[in-house]
């Protein structure tokens, strides 16, 4: 009796995410061979494919941690990922969301001590945060066409527009990141705390370098916090379109369409 | 109805790597075609450059993703999203593959071969069914290049489009590089294929080029159409009257300018008799990916920028 179109797919799938598993009599029994291709050299095809096709994507979502890591280690971690992680999403962008949280789970010294740990891996952990956090922001919901707050905006109307996120890493993966853009030198480097601003305006995603305590108080006004803005620097949030200007949560019908995401 | 569907020309796809150049200088190609995966979540610019393109030329989506032939149900929140591109940006029609996806919840992003049988062909019946009610408009479904024929399969894939197409109402894409590749690996006549083909129902037809590997040929879209598949043409735009007709060109794109040189090609093999089947060229063999997806994410690194403070 032939397998049902569901025993077939289920079959099939699991030949590819885990080529090893399958059995040479099940291809034999469900593949037919042609002149040119057996069922085995036919479903290798497959198999090679999707790994190949899915770690392509990879890299081109995070380019500076395949810079980093090299191209053969950083396809050995998708494999890695793959296999743990199969894709979900109708949509290649949502391959990549749980790579960071993948490097830290997989870590070899994850038990260790935190004082015991290679510090590598916690660069490159933070290294995929941030790319993804790029790569997010690239096609995130905008606020481009649509007017943004200036400076008469009164503080209380002040809200974060929704194609921004803050970051906070122990490396300065952000300069990183732009070095590897600029095909400048870019070793690794030390530990120093890293705290940035992403925002997209025109289409364009700006990382913007901020001290610890803009980060916190960017967060607050993430948070829903109201917040003067006197400093220069702070005044210049406003020319990069940090914020938009909409009327406090409590007089809004609905949630507020806008607000910023710490990443 | 599909006969009521236009005859658009030739088309390129639309490819985040031609988007300044399509929007700068407005090129005179015929129409394009969408990956509508590449635009229906985009909250960003792919979204707004679509929005641009509809208002100025013809448009198509083609659709990667439905994973229509999957035992899995339906994605409902996938085809919302669809349906509300579509109805943003007006398209001429829409399509996909006759293939699965994935099933139990996972998505391969590949185009995976259906086993020929009739329960298949009922399975996909249903389906095409619920997404047309939904879509409100009929779905076009094309032939996928293949690299496994099923044991099970009781029919040829000519033979279970005619019959979902009779059965549904809906339109055909005709691939026909896919047509050869397909063959080709199978030891089948590509000829006896289009001659079985329900080309009265062909809306759409495909070129591409692909990458000959000796024992069998991977449909790469990575290089120029090859002359044998041309011929091949000539005979699929006799028998479907002229259906409009588009290049995908999705790995290694060239220029904008080139693709436009490469799909205007066709001009030559629109009239006419058929040569025959040529002997298949071989390529250098190299890494080669069939369906290659890696041209749907965006270069995003290039595009970022870091302020000083």
């Amino acid at each position: 009796m032939s397998p049902t179109l569901e025993a077939t797919q289920r079959w099939m799938q699991e030949a590819l995410v885990f080529p090893l598993r399958v059995a040479p009599e099940d291809v034999q029994e469900r593949l037919a061979s042609s002149a040119q291709l057996t069922g085995a050299d036919g479903l290798a095809i497959y198999q090679r494919g999707y790994f190949l096709r899915i770690t392509a994507c990879m890299r081109e979502q995070f380019p500076a941690l395949c810079h980093a890591l090299g191209e053969p280690l950083f396809n050995d971690f998708v494999a890695g990922y793959i296999q743990d992680h199969p894709p979900e999403s109708h949509t290649l962008y949502d391959l990549g969301r749980r790579f960071p949280a993948f490097l830290e789970e997989s870590r070899p010294d994850r038990d260790d001590p935190p004082e015991a740990r290679e510090t590598w891996i916690d660069f490159m952990i933070d290294l995929a945060s941030f790319e993804r956090a790029v790569f997010s922001l690239f096609d995130a919901p905008g606020w481009e066409g649509r007017p943004f707050a200036d400076a008469a905006t009164p503080p209380d109307r002040l809200r974060l527009q929704p194609a921004f996120a803050l970051g906070a890493y122990r490396y300065p993966v952000a300069a990183y990141y732009h070095a590897v853009r600029q095909k400048q030198p870019a070793p690794l480097p030390p530990a120093q705390p890293c705290f940035v601003a992403l925002v997209r305006t025109d289409y364009v995603t700006r990382t913007i370098p901020i001290t610890e305590a803009e980060h916190r108080l960017l967060t607050a006004i993430a948070g829903g916090a109201t917040a003067t803005l006197r400093d220069p620097i702070q005044q210049r949030w406003l020319d990069w379109g940090f914020f938009i200007d909409e009327p406090p949560p409590a007089l809004l019908e609905g949630p507020s369409r806008t607000g910023g995401r710490v990443v | 109805m599909i006969a009521d569907l236009p005859r658009l020309g030739l088309g390129l796809g639309l490819r985040n790597v031609h988007f300044e150049q399509i929007l700068s200088q407005w090129p005179a190609v015929d129409w394009f075609e969408a990956i509508s995966e590449n635009f229906m979540d985009s909250g960003g610019r792919p979204r707004a450059v679509i929005r641009q393109v509809a208002e100025r030329y013809p448009l198509v989506l083609h659709g990667v993703s439905l994973s229509i032939g999957s035992t899995d149900p339906l994605n409902r929140d996938y085809l919302l999203k669809l349906k509300q591109l579509a109805d943003e940006v007006k398209p001429a029609w829409v399509s996909d593959h006759l293939c699965w996806t994935g099933v139990m919840g996972l998505n391969s992003h590949d185009l995976l071969p259906m086993p020929l049988t009739e329960e298949s062909l009922a399975h996909v019946a249903g389906r095409v069914r619920q997404v047309q009610d939904m879509l409100e408009r009929p779905l076009i479904l094309e032939n996928p290049s293949s690299y496994v024929r099923f044991t099970q399969s009781t029919m040829e894939e000519p033979q279970f489009l005619r019959s979902l197409a009779e059965e549904t109402g809906c339109g055909l894409l005709l691939d026909v590089n896919n047509v050869f590749v397909s063959c080709f690996n199978a030891g089948t006549d590509p000829v006896a294929y289009l001659e079985a083909f329900p080309c009265e129902r062909v809306v759409q037809m495909h070129l591409a080029g692909h990458q000959h590997m000796g024992t069998h040929i991977i449909d790469t879209h990575d290089r120029p159409v090859r002359p044998e598949v041309w011929e091949l043409f000539r005979l699929a735009w006799a028998k479907t009257g002229g259906a409009s007709t588009l290049l995908e060109w999705d790995g290694d794109i060239p220029s904008f300018d080139d693709c436009h040189a490469e799909v205007r090609k066709a001009e030559r093999y629109m009239g006419g008799s058929f040569e025959g089947p040529r002997p298949a060229a071989e390529s250098p063999a190299g890494d080669s990916v069939s369906n290659p997806v890696g041209f749907l994410v965006p270069k995003v690194m290039e595009s970022a920028v870091l302020e000083e403070t």
